[in-house]
C-alpha cells in the first residue's frame, strides 16, 4: 500500500521516461516543496504528536498532579506524578490513583493497603495496621495515627474479590478506604500505579 | 452506472453497514455491559463482540484502499494539480451538500459551547476570589478555557468546511482543499484535549476512548485531506481514515446521545458539552461522507479541469 502511495507523490521528473523531456515545468516541480507544503508537513507532524499523546495519556500512562495534603510525606500538593496504567494490577504497597465516583468525580493518590482475601485490622491505640495479622511496618506515613473525626469507620474488614484497601500517608487528613463514603475500592476504580514523581524537581525520585 | 462512479458503493455500503453496526453494538453494550455503579462487566459479550467487529471494519477498509484503483499524477493540467481535482464536482451537488452540512451542524456547535465555557470560567472565577477571600472551598480543575477554545474551534471547522464545498463549485483553481481542509484538523486538537480532560478522572475506558478515537481519526483524515493539496497526496490513507471517522464517530454518538438522555432525565440542560461533542461528531461524519462519496471515482478517473488542454491520466 505504501509502495503504490509513493508512487503518487513522486516528481514528474521521477516519473519521466529516461530521454525525454520532463512534462511538467521546473516552476511546476518546485510547487511542491513550496513553503505551504512545508507548512502543512509541520502542521501534520503537530496534530500527530498531539494525537500520539492524548493516546498515549489514554492507554499506557498519564501524568497527575497532586492536589491536597492526604499523601505527606510522599508526595505533596502540586506535585506531578507520572502513572502507569498498562496492564497494571494493585499490589500491596503500590501508590495508586484512582476515582471513587460515590466520593468525588476527580481522582484521589492513596496507597494500597491490602488486596483481595487479606484481612485488614487498625489498632489506633498502638498506631499499628494489621494485614492478616501481621503488623505492617509503615516508615512511610506522616505521624502517629489518630482516631479519625468520623469515628471507627472502616476498620476490621477483608477485602472482597477484585478489590483493595487503600490509605493515605497522612492518617490523621486523609479520606481514605476508612471513610465509610470510600470504603473498599474495586479495581477497576484503579487508573494506574504511581511510578515516580517528575515535577518539581526537588521532588523527583520513584514512588 | 459506469466503472468508476461504482468504486464509491463498496466504500459507502460498507462504511454505512458497519457505522450502523457499531452504533447498535454500542446501544446493547450500554444496556448489558455496565454494572449499575458504571464500571464495567468484565468480558461482556457486546463489549467483545463490538471490539472484535471495530478491529474487522478496520481490516476491512484497509483491503478496500489497497485494492482501490488509482490513476498516475497528472503531469500537465496548467494549474490545477490532479490531487486537487478529486474534490472537483462537476455537477455532482453530493459533495458540496455533505460539506456545507457538516460545516452547519459545527457552527451548531459554537452557541452551544461557548456559553457553556463562559459559564464554568465565571464559576472558577467566583471560586478563585471566594478562595482568596480565605474561604473553604476547592477549585475545580477545569476552568473552562478548553470549552471555550473548543467551541472556537468550531468556528474555525465551519468555516474550513464551507470553503471546502465552495472549492468543489469553483473548478479551475490551485489549492483546493488545502487550508480549509486543514483548519478543522487542527481544530480537532482542542477538541481532542478538551474530551480527554473531561474524562480525565474516569476509570471507564468505554465512556471516551471511542470519541478520543473517533476525534484522532476526524483530525488525521483532515490533515490528510489537506495534504492532497499540499503535495503531500496519500489517497488510500485518506480513504481508510475517512472510513474509520465515520465508524467511531458513529459509536461515539450513541454515547453521546445517551448522555444527553440522562441529563434530560436528571432535569439538567441538554445545552451542554455532550451535545457539543454530538454535532461536531455528526459533522465530521457527514465530512467524511462527503470524500467517500467523491473520492473513489475521481481517484480512479478524474475530472478534467476545464479551461486546459493537457493529456488525460494514465491509469497505474
Amino acid at each position: 500500500m505504501e509502495n503504490q502511495e509513493s508512487n503518487v507523490n513522486q516528481t514528474p521528473e521521477d516519473s519521466a521516461a529516461p530521454g525525454q523531456p520532463s512534462p511538467q515545468t521546473g516552476a511546476q516541480a518546485r510547487k511542491d516543496s513550496s513553503a505551504g507544503r512545508e507548512l502543512y508537513q509541520n502542521v501534520r507532524v503537530l496534530v500527530t504528536m498531539m494525537a500520539l499523546f492524548v493516546l498515549l495519556f489514554t492507554f499506557v500512562a498519564r501524568v497527575i498532579v497532586v492536589s491536597g495534603p492526604s499523601m505527606q510525606n510522599t508526595l505533596f500538593g502540586g506535585d506531578l506524578v507520572l502513572v502507569w496504567s498498562l496492564g497494571y494490577t494493585p499490589k500491596q504497597g503500590d501508590v495508586v490513583v484512582l476515582t471513587q465516583e460515590s466520593y468525588q468525580e476527580d481522582s484521589i493518590v492513596k496507597r494500597v493497603i491490602a488486596t483481595e482475601g487479606q484481612q485488614v485490622d487498625i489498632d489506633y491505640d498502638t498506631n499499628t495496621v494489621y494485614v492478616d495479622g501481621e503488623a505492617i511496618a509503615e516508615d512511610y506515613i506522616k505521624e502517629r495515627m489518630r482516631l479519625p473525626g468520623w469515628g471507627e469507620g472502616v476498620n476490621h474488614v477483608v477485602v472482597p474479590e477484585d478489590c483493595i484497601f487503600v490509605m493515605g500517608d497522612n492518617r490523621n487528613n486523609s479520606a481514605d478506604s476508612r471513610l465509610p463514603q470510600i470504603g473498599i475500592v474495586d479495581n477497576r476504580c484503579v487508573i494506574g500505579r504511581g511510578v515516580m514523581v517528575i515535577f518539581p524537581f526537588p521532588h523527583w525520585r520513584g514512588l | 452506472m459506469n466503472k468508476s462512479v461504482s468504486g464509491r458503493v463498496p466504500w459507502l455500503l460498507s462504511a454505512a453497514a458497519a457505522a450502523l453496526a457499531a452504533a447498535a453494538l454500542r446501544r446493547w453494550q450500554l444496556s448489558s455491559a455496565f454494572e449499575p455503579s458504571g464500571l464495567a462487566a468484565p468480558g461482556a459479550q457486546a463489549s467483545v463482540i463490538l471490539v472484535c467487529v471495530l478491529f474487522m471494519t478496520s481490516a476491512w477498509f484497509i483491503l478496500l484502499a489497497m485494492y482501490q484503483p488509482l490513476t498516475k499524477r497528472p503531469m500537465t493540467l496548467g494549474q490545477a494539480h490532479r490531487w486537487d481535482l478529486v474534490f472537483l464536482d462537476a455537477g455532482d451537488p453530493v459533495y458540496p451538500a455533505l460539506a456545507v452540512l457538516a460545516a452547519f451542524l459545527a457552527l451548531t456547535a459554537v452557541p452551544v459551547l461557548l456559553p457553556v465555557g463562559l459559564a464554568q470560567w465565571q464559576h472558577y472565577r467566583e471560586l478563585l476570589a471566594a478562595l482568596k477571600q480565605g474561604l473553604d472551598v476547592q477549585l475545580p480543575s477545569n476552568n473552562g478555557m478548553l470549552t471555550i477554545a473548543t467551541g472556537v474551534g468550531a468556528l474555525l471547522s465551519a468555516l474550513g468546511l464551507l470553503q471546502m464545498g465552495r472549492d468543489g463549485l469553483r473548478p479551475g483553481k490551485r489549492g483546493r482543499g488545502g487550508f480549509s481542509a486543514a483548519l478543522p484538523g487542527v481544530a480537532g486538537c482542542v477538541w481532542l484535549m478538551e474530551s480527554f480532560r473531561a474524562h480525565a478522572a474516569n476509570p471507564v475506558r468505554w465512556d471516551y476512548a471511542p470519541q478520543l478515537l473517533a476525534i484522532v481519526c476526524g483530525m488525521m483524515f483532515y490533515m490528510d485531506f489537506a495534504g492532497m493539496s499540499a503535495g503531500a497526496a496519500r489517497p488510500r490513507r485518506l480513504l481508510w481514515l475517512a472510513g474509520m471517522t465515520a465508524v467511531l464517530s458513529a459509536l461515539s454518538m450513541v454515547t453521546a446521545a445517551s448522555e444527553l438522555s440522562a441529563l434530560s432525565a436528571a432535569g439538567l440542560s441538554v445545552r451542554s458539552t455532550q451535545l457539543g461533542d454530538l454535532l461536531l461528531l455528526l459533522s465530521q461524519t457527514l465530512a467524511a461522507a462527503g470524500v467517500l462519496w467523491r473520492l473513489p471515482p475521481n481517484l480512479e478517473n478524474p475530472p478534467k479541469p476545464p479551461n486546459t488542454s493537457g493529456p488525460h491520466p494514465d491509469r497505474i
